[in-house]
C-alpha cells in the first residue's frame, strides 16, 4: 500500500486536535473498524457499495498510522475477549501449561505481524464496489502471516450479512485457502462438490497455535450455533454440501492436530459436540435434518449421504474417542504421558464417552442395514 | 408468389438406459478371534447362504435386480440395485416454411432434426429417471429383507467365534444355547 512520505511529523506542525485524514481515508478507517467487528454492517453499507473514482494514489502517514493502531489493538482485544483471558491449560513443548494466554505463550510466539495485504484489501473495498468492481482485488502472491489470516477470517465474517458481497469474495485465496475461515465457517465454501481444503498443519505451530488457543471458545460457540441451525435448512443440496465441507474440514483438522500432537487444540470440537449431545435427551437425526423439505434426491444413496453429512460434527466423536483410547495406553514413563493425561482430563470433563455413545446410536439410526 | 410448405420429421433411437442405487454399511463383528479367523467364519457362513466368491476375495449374491457384496476381510457390505433397459424413443415434429423466404426445405429439416435430438435426450432423461426410481424402490424393498439376514449372520459367527475361542482356552464341557433369547452358556475346563 503506497503511503505519502511528505506527511511526516517533521514537515507538518504538531496537530492540536484529533488527527486529520481525507474523506476517503476516513471511510477506509470506518470500514476497517467494521471488518474487525467494531461496527454493524448497516452503518457502513453505503460505503461498501459506493465507488470512489479515481481513488487517491496513496494514503497519508496519519491514516496508515491510525490503521496500524486499529489493527493491532482491535485484533489483540478480540483475541483476549474470545478466550485469551481465560486461565486454560494447553500444551507447550509437550507439557501442559496453565494460565492466561500471555502467561502461557512467550512473547515471540504471540507477536502479531501484519503484511500490507489487509490494508490493501480495505483500500480496495473503500475504492471499489465489490459487487461490480472495475478492478478485481487479487491478494499478492506472498504468503499471508498468521495475523493476516486472522484479519481475513474476521473480515469474511463481518461481510457475511451482505449477501451479494460475501459470495464474490469468498473464492479469493485470502479466504478460501485460509484455515481460520474454514474453521469458523466451512459452510462458506460449500457451493461445489470439489472442495479445496487449506493446509491445517501450520495452525499447530508458532503464532497460529496461540491464536487457535484464544479462539477455542468462539469456535466451539460457532459450531454449536451451526449445528443448531441445521434444523432450519430446507434444501437437500445445501445440506449435503455444507455437511461435506464440515466433514472434510474437521477430518483434515483433526488429522493435522494428531500429526502435530496438539490434540488440545481440537478441544473446541469436543466441546461443541458434547454441548449438542449432552443432557438427558436422546437426539435423533431429525434434530439435524428435520427442516429438509420434500422427498429429497431420488437415489437412496444420495438421501443417506445427505443425512450422514448433516451429522458431520457428531461423527468426529469416534476419532476423539480413539484419541482417548490411545491416551489410556500411554505409560507413565512414555514421552507423551503429560499430553495424553491432558486429553484424558478433557475427555472425562466433557463426558466424552457418553456423547460418543449417543453419536454412535445416531449414526446407527441412519444405517438401514445396521446389524 | 410464395408457397408455404409443411414437413414432418420423425426420429427414432434405441438407447440402453440404466438406473442404479447403492448403499454400503459395515458389519459389526466383534474381535473375538483374529481378523483372518473372523473373516473365514464370515465367508463360510455367507457361502452357505448362496454367496459366491469373487476374484478379489469378496463374496456376492445376486437377488434379482440386486447384488449384495460382502468383503469378509473388513465386513464391508454393499447392496447395489441396477435396472437396465433398451428403450426405443420415437419423436415427431412438424415444421413449416416458405419456398422463397427464410431457410429452404433442407434448412428447416435440419433445424427440426436438431430439435428432435433434444427431444430424444429429454425423453431419455425421463426414462432414466423412471428406471432410477425402479432401482431405488427395489433397493428399499430388499433392505427390509436383508437386514434380518445380516443380523442372523453376525449372531451366528459371533457364536461360532465364541465356541472356537472357548476351545482354544480349554476343554468344553457344556454348551447351552437359547435360540429365543440368544443366550449362550459355555463351560470349559482349563
Amino acid at each position: 500500500m503506497p503511503t505519502d512520505d511528505r506527511d511526516t511529523p517533521d514537515e507538518r506542525p504538531e496537530p492540536t486536535g484529533p488527527p486529520a485524514v481525507s474523506r476517503f481515508e476516513y471511510n477506509l478507517l470506518r470500514l476497517l473498524r467494521f471488518l474487525l467487528g467494531h461496527m454493524p454492517a448497516e452503518q457502513v453499507q453505503t460505503l461498501i457499495y459506493q465507488r470512489v473514482s479515481p481513488p487517491p494514489p496513496c494514503l497519508s502517514r496519519t491514516c496508515t498510522g491510525l490503521a496500524q493502531d486499529t489493527l493491532s489493538k482491535a485484533v489483540v482485544l478480540s483475541l483476549v475477549r474470545a478466550g485469551g483471558w481465560r486461565r486454560e491449560k494447553f500444551l507447550r513443548h509437550g507439557q501442559p501449561t496453565d494460565g492466561r494466554v500471555w502467561e502461557r505463550v512467550p512473547l515471540e510466539d504471540r507477536t502479531l505481524a501484519f503484511s500490507p495485504q489487509p490494508l490493501a484489501f480495505v483500500f480496495w473495498l473503500t475504492a471499489e464496489k465489490p459487487t461490480d468492481a472495475k478492478e478485481a482485488w487479487e491478494p499478492a502472491r506472498s504468503p499471508l502471516t498468521a495475523a493476516d489470516e486472522l484479519f481475513f477470517a474476521y473480515a469474511l465474517d463481518a461481510l457475511r450479512p451482505l449477501h451479494d458481497v460475501h459470495p464474490t469474495l469468498v473464492r479469493k485465496n485470502a479466504f478460501e485457502r485460509n484455515p481460520f475461515c474454514w474453521l469458523l465457517s466451512p459452510g462458506d465454501f460449500c457451493e461445489t462438490d470439489d472442495l479445496e481444503l487449506p493446509d491445517f498443519a501450520p495452525l499447530f505451530h508458532g503464532e497460529r497455535a496461540a491464536l487457535l488457543e484464544c479462539l477455542q471458545p468462539v469456535l466451539a460457540q460457532r459450531w454449536v450455533r451451526s449445528e443448531r441451525g441445521k434444523g432450519q435448512i430446507a434444501d437437500w443440496r445445501r445440506m449435503r454440501h455444507q455437511g461435506r465441507a464440515e466433514q472434510a474440514a474437521l477430518s483434515a483438522f483433526l488429522k493435522a492436530a494428531e500429526a502435530s500432537r496438539r490434540q488440545d487444540l481440537a478441544r473446541f470440537v469436543l466441546k461443541a459436540a458434547t454441548t449438542i449431545l449432552g443432557g438427558t435427551a436422546e437426539l435423533t437425526p431429525h434434530y439435524w435434518t428435520g427442516g429438509l423439505q420434500g422427498a429429497g434426491p431420488q437415489r437412496l444413496a444420495d438421501r443417506l449421504d445427505t443425512q450422514r453429512s448433516a451429522l458431520a460434527l457428531p461423527r468426529q466423536l469416534a476419532q476423539l474417542q480413539e484419541w482417548d483410547r490411545a491416551a489410556r495406553r500411554v505409560g507413565y514413563f512414555d514421552d507423551d504421558y503429560a499430553a495424553s493425561q491432558l486429553w484424558k482430563a478433557d475427555w472425562e470433563h466433557a463426558r466424552g464417552d457418553e456423547a460418543a455413545a449417543k453419536a454412535r446410536r445416531l449414526m446407527e439410526q441412519l444405517d438401514p442395514l445396521h446389524t | 408468389m410464395s408457397r408455404a410448405y409443411r414437413i414432418t420429421v420423425k426420429e427414432s433411437e434405441t438407447r440402453e438406459l440404466r438406473g442404479s442405487d447403492e448403499i454400503c454399511t459395515q458389519l459389526e463383528l466383534l474381535g473375538i478371534l483374529p481378523p483372518e479367523a473372523m473373516g473365514k467364519l464370515l465367508a463360510d457362513e455367507l457361502k452357505g447362504r448362496g454367496f459366491a466368491e469373487n476374484e478379489d476375495g469378496s463374496l456376492s449374491r445376486k437377488d434379482g435386480k440386486l447384488t449384495v457384496t460382502v468383503d469378509p476381510c473388513n465386513g464391508e457390505v454393499s447392496v447395489k440395485s441396477e435396472v437396465q433397459e433398451a428403450v426405443t424413443i420415437e419423436v415427431k415434429r412438424e415444421a413449416s416454411g416458405y419456398d422463397d423466404v427464410g431457410p429452404g426445405v433442407e434448412g428447416v429439416r435440419e433445424r427440426t432434426r436438431i430439435d428432435l435430438k433434444k427431444d430424444i435426450d429429454k425423453k431419455a432423461e425421463r426414462e432414466t429417471e423412471r428406471l432410477q426410481s425402479q432401482a431405488t424402490e427395489a433397493l428399499e424393498k430388499h433392505l427390509a429383507e436383508l437386514q434380518p439376514e445380516l443380523s442372523q449372520v453376525v449372531n451366528k459367527i459371533t457364536r461360532e467365534a465364541l465356541k472356537e475361542k472357548a476351545k482354544q482356552m480349554g476343554t468344553i464341557t457344556e454348551i447351552a444355547e437359547d435360540a429365543e433369547s440368544g443366550d449362550m452358556l459355555i463351560r470349559i475346563e482349563v
